[in-house]
């Protein structure tokens, strides 16, 4: 009972302890998708198709006779995964770039960075990441040796456009962390300033970061059904929520609800489960609410 | 004011400078030139030449930027494009009034009713306020608008049919027609919006209420709604603020509304032009999209100013 309590006070609370509930079950049903998906999500069957939910289909089957609860299950590896890693990219080029220009400030450098992100971040990330799939193309891009799937290349975008957010972030909080009294204690103690910097000044400036981080997920699923709705992102047969979501348009207008019905609740759901972690994990980590809640999508 | 005014401007255009400097990189920078899109893999070196001249796709990309940019601020002219050899001014000016009316209503509407709503949300006790809290992660899931938008289509079109379903009909065709017609579309864009306006006014109000000045204000007598009156102008800051970025995010996310209501706006026609590889085209939308985003948060910024007289002062 103990560590339950000190569970939920990780997470900040009854509120985050419920998102990272959804989130667990989420990744839980992403990891075991082929063993938890009762069909195979692009076995066609035309005898079977928009069948209402039922003993054998639970949610039903959509117009090629596939189940749609398999096609929910494996359409969660797209949209977390191209969320997943996007905010990885954004973690790992937004930080660094952050610290820096806040731990060396009042150099050109910082100047030069800061107001060219500012201005990067003019534009919402959904528009940013349509133009840039619109300008490179929905096909795969080949590289010779590698080729870049569609979904990669989503996500590498997205994983750019969140370097801005991270980046101003780490900024605004290495701005306040480096004038600390300890930085100049670490200083006069003859320790040079890049490693003060990522041992010291980068494990203060985490917390606003992480919890952004858990939003940006949800953001990031977001964006990636947006994106996937309207043909830009993941390819049918490959299932993805937003995809199911754009050939349930379709059949919208004869009735057959649960086409679009359920994807969407799975969105729904999943971007809910990432916001009350995140909400709860700001109690938790950051108090003065310096993370930006507001709408950043 | 003056100074403020000045000051943001600067970073506005400095921001369009750098978004189109971006956009015009990259555009001019992908492996498929407008040449090869228009005149096919058949085309011999000559062709391609002869197009890239006519089009000045010959000059050094700088050049090509200062012409471009040129012509767009000094003339408004966004040129024709490579691949449709279409007008795209005229393509702009047929669907960016669709796009702009859409938004608007649910500006206002999502702007109407925080502020209303927020007022009322104050006299929620602080014992309920945790409920209220919890609906935070809640209304965030209304991010995913094009799921609520087919949920709506479903009742209030498809099983009773007070709304159509999509299409845009034009106010000189039909006025009742018309209203129901962007009805919907308007909601779904200004729903989410509402409820974090909404969140915002209620928190920011509930701050300025609990001020020494306001207490002031209450017990030399005024009346309370011009109580609530000084209170909101003080409260409004941040709410102008998020409310102006909210405008530009909106703009983004008609793209998704006009594509669930098959409604031929300004978003539309970028998604076209993306599928035809038209990458003039996007160019130019994505350029509109800019200014208009720069434009809503300038002008939050002056609202600000002269909400908020210390705003400005503190630029000067």
């Amino acid at each position: 009972m103990n560590r339950l309590n000190r569970i939920v006070a990780l997470c900040g609370g009854a509120v985050g302890f419920a998102g990272a509930c959804i989130v667990a079950v989420l990744l839980v049903v992403t990891i075991f998708a082929p063993e938890i998906a009762p069909f195979d999500p692009l076995q066609v069957n035309i005898q079977n198709q928009l069948l209402e939910p039922g003993d054998t289909y639970w949610l039903g089957t959509d117009q090629s006779g596939r189940d749609i609860l398999s096609r929910i299950v494996w359409g969660s590896r797209a949209s977390l995964m191209v969320s997943a890693f996007a905010v990885i990219i954004g973690l790992a080029g937004g930080v660094p770039i952050g610290l820096v220009a806040g731990f060396y400030r009042g150099g050109w450098l910082e100047q030069a960075i800061m107001r060219v992100l500012e201005a990067v971040s003019a534009i919402p990330v959904l528009i940013w990441a349509i133009a840039l799939v619109g300008i490179l193309g929905v096909r795969n891009i080949d590289l010779g040796p590698i080729t870049i799937s569609n979904e990669a290349k989503l996500l590498a975008l997205l994983g750019l456009l969140y370097i801005p957010t991270l980046a101003r972030l780490t900024y605004t909080t290495a701005l306040i962390e480096s004038q600390a009294n300890y930085v100049a204690a670490r200083r006069l103690q003859g320790v040079t300033g890049a490693r003060i910097m990522f041992s010291d000044v980068l494990p203060n400036c985490l917390s606003p970061v992480i919890v952004q981080a858990t939003l940006l997920l949800a953001i990031g699923i977001i964006i990636e059904a947006a994106i996937s709705f309207v043909g830009l992102g993941v390819q049918p047969p490959t299932p993805s929520w937003g995809n199911m979501l754009a050939s349930a348009r379709d059949y919208l207008l004869s009735g057959e609800w649960w086409l679009s019905v359920f994807p969407g609740a799975a969105i729904s759901l999943t971007v809910i489960g990432f916001n009350l972690l995140g909400d709860g994990l700001r109690d938790r980590f950051d108090p003065r609410h310096t993370t930006a809640a507001g709408v950043a999508a | 004011m003056l100074v403020l005014f000045f000051r943001r401007a600067a970073f506005s255009a400095f921001s369009l400078l750098v978004v189109s400097l971006l956009l015009f990189v990259l555009t001019r920078s992908i492996p498929d030139s407008p040449a090869r899109i228009v005149l096919g893999d058949q085309a011999t070196e000559q062709q391609i030449a002869q197009f890239e001249r006519d089009h000045g796709l010959d000059q050094p990309i700088i050049a090509q930027y200062l012409s471009w940019i040129g012509n767009l601020t000094l003339r408004g002219d966004l040129g024709r494009s490579f691949t449709t050899g279409l007008d795209m001014n005229k393509q702009v000016v047929d669907t960016l009034p669709v796009t702009l009316e859409i938004v608007a209503v649910a500006f206002v509407a999502a702007t109407a009713a925080s502020v209303m709503l927020g007022d009322r949300l104050c006299a929620v006790p602080r014992r309920r306020s945790r409920l209220l809290r919890a609906a935070n992660g809640g209304d965030r899931s209304l991010c995913s608008r094009f799921w609520i938008a087919l949920v709506l289509i479903l009742a209030f079109a498809v099983e009773r049919d007070w709304f159509p379903p999509g299409g845009f009909i034009p106010i000189s065709q039909d006025l009742g027609g018309h209203v129901r017609s962007i009805a919907l579309p308007s909601f779904c864009l200004s729903i989410f919006y509402m409820a974090v306006l909404t969140r915002m006014t209620r928190s920011s109000l509930l701050e300025v209420l609990g001020q020494d000045y306001m207490r002031t204000a209450r017990a030399t007598g005024l009346h309370p709604a011009r109580v609530l009156l000084y209170a909101l102008r003080n409260a409004l800051v941040p709410v102008v603020t998020i409310a102006g970025v909210s405008f530009g995010h909106m703009f983004g996310w008609a793209l998704i509304i006009e594509q669930i209501f098959s409604i031929d706006g300004l978003s539309r026609a970028l998604l076209t032009a993306i599928l035809r590889r038209d990458y003039a085209m996007v160019q130019a939308v994505v350029m509109i999209f800019t200014l208009v985003f720069v434009g809503a948060n300038l002008l939050a910024d002056l609202a600000n100013g002269w909400l908020n007289p210390r705003l400005a002062a503190a630029a000067e």
